[in-house]
């Protein structure tokens, strides 16, 4: 039944698509054939309006990118000995990290 | 164009003669324009895909090792297809883009049905095709080549399946997921036109 419907529309479909064939001027082919024509005498540019405008976008990006990453403060330097002694002293800690705020509780 | 006409008298394969171009451009011209047209549902985006197509087909053809075309239709028509998608690709991303007035279109296109001189059955025809080519937006880019094809080219399923690059078996899920699509779209218009006859 379905099927059926399915097949009975597609072919009203087709119908109408058929009916409904739109009129072009002849004067707009015309001038649509000028423009061809002058498009085809044209140099051809290796790169379009567009790629340059895609190039510029990817740049300017880029740029803003660099200029953030420039202004970043970078982080403290610190020796080696110092980050090996707070390793171990992590690794020591037998209390779990997460009840180290309730201490904060009872501190003066 | 006398230029173009000296430099291209030099070329030798059939299409690619000017003489022969443009007469071949004219006998395409229209059917390609109405393919981008319904396809852009756009009559300006129309006119400029079509200018598109006869040129990478022209350039396409200059090139020397451009190899014998079996059917100069068909490929021309994969051509329109492809800057088509290609348009309506890129028209995802302009959402700043403005349909353009439909009075310039009406400048463009004038839709009537030549077929029948009823009056009535003209405003009917205009509406249904109007409607069609809205519901036409609301389909998968794919859906809406292979229904264009199908319907308005009148092309056989193997066809759109080489002009699309698909196989055959998924060249008939977008047609029917597409014919499903607008069905729920044109009920309205399906039931009264049936009720009418």
């Amino acid at each position: 039944m379905k099927q059926a419907n399915h097949d009975d529309f597609q072919r009203w479909l087709h119908e109408k698509t058929r009916a409904a064939e739109p009129e072009v001027s002849a004067e707009f082919l015309a001038a649509q054939r000028r423009a061809i024509y002058r498009r085809l005498d044209e140099p051809r540019h290796k790169f379009s309006t567009r790629w340059a405008l895609s190039l510029a976008t990817v740049v300017l990006v880029l740029a803003g990118g660099l200029t953030l990453e420039r202004r970043r403060p970078a982080a403290p330097a610190i020796s080696d000995e110092q980050l090996f002694s707070d390793l171990s002293a992590m690794e020591q800690r037998t209390e779990p990290k997460a009840i180290q705020p309730i201490h904060s509780l009872f501190e003066e | 164009m006398g230029a173009m006409a000296d430099r291209l008298e030099a070329n030798v394969g059939a299409l690619a003669d000017t003489r022969e171009f443009g007469a071949w451009m004219t006998s395409e011209q229209k059917r390609v324009f109405l393919l981008c047209r319904r396809m852009l549902n756009d009559a300006e985006e129309a006119d400029s895909a079509t200018q598109d197509t006869f040129l990478k087909a022209w350039q396409a053809l200059k090139r020397p090792e451009s190899k014998e075309l079996d059917d100069p239709a068909k490929w021309l028509t994969r051509i329109a297809v492809n800057t088509c998608l290609d348009r309506l690709r890129s028209r995802r991303w302009q959402f700043w883009r403005k349909r353009p007035k439909p009075d310039d279109e009406e400048t463009i296109l004038n839709f009537a049905s030549s077929a029948d001189p009823n009056a009535e059955a003209q405003i009917f025809a205009r509406q249904i095709a109007e409607r069609i080519g809205q519901a036409l937006t609301r389909l998968s880019l794919r859906q809406r080549a292979a229904f264009t094809l199908r319907h308005y080219e009148d092309r056989s399923m193997a066809e759109i399946a080489e002009i699309l690059d698909l196989d055959v078996g998924t060249v008939k899920v977008h047609l029917f997921r597409a014919t499903e699509k607008l069905r729920e779209e044109l009920h309205d218009l399906y039931f009264r036109d049936r009720e009418e006859r």
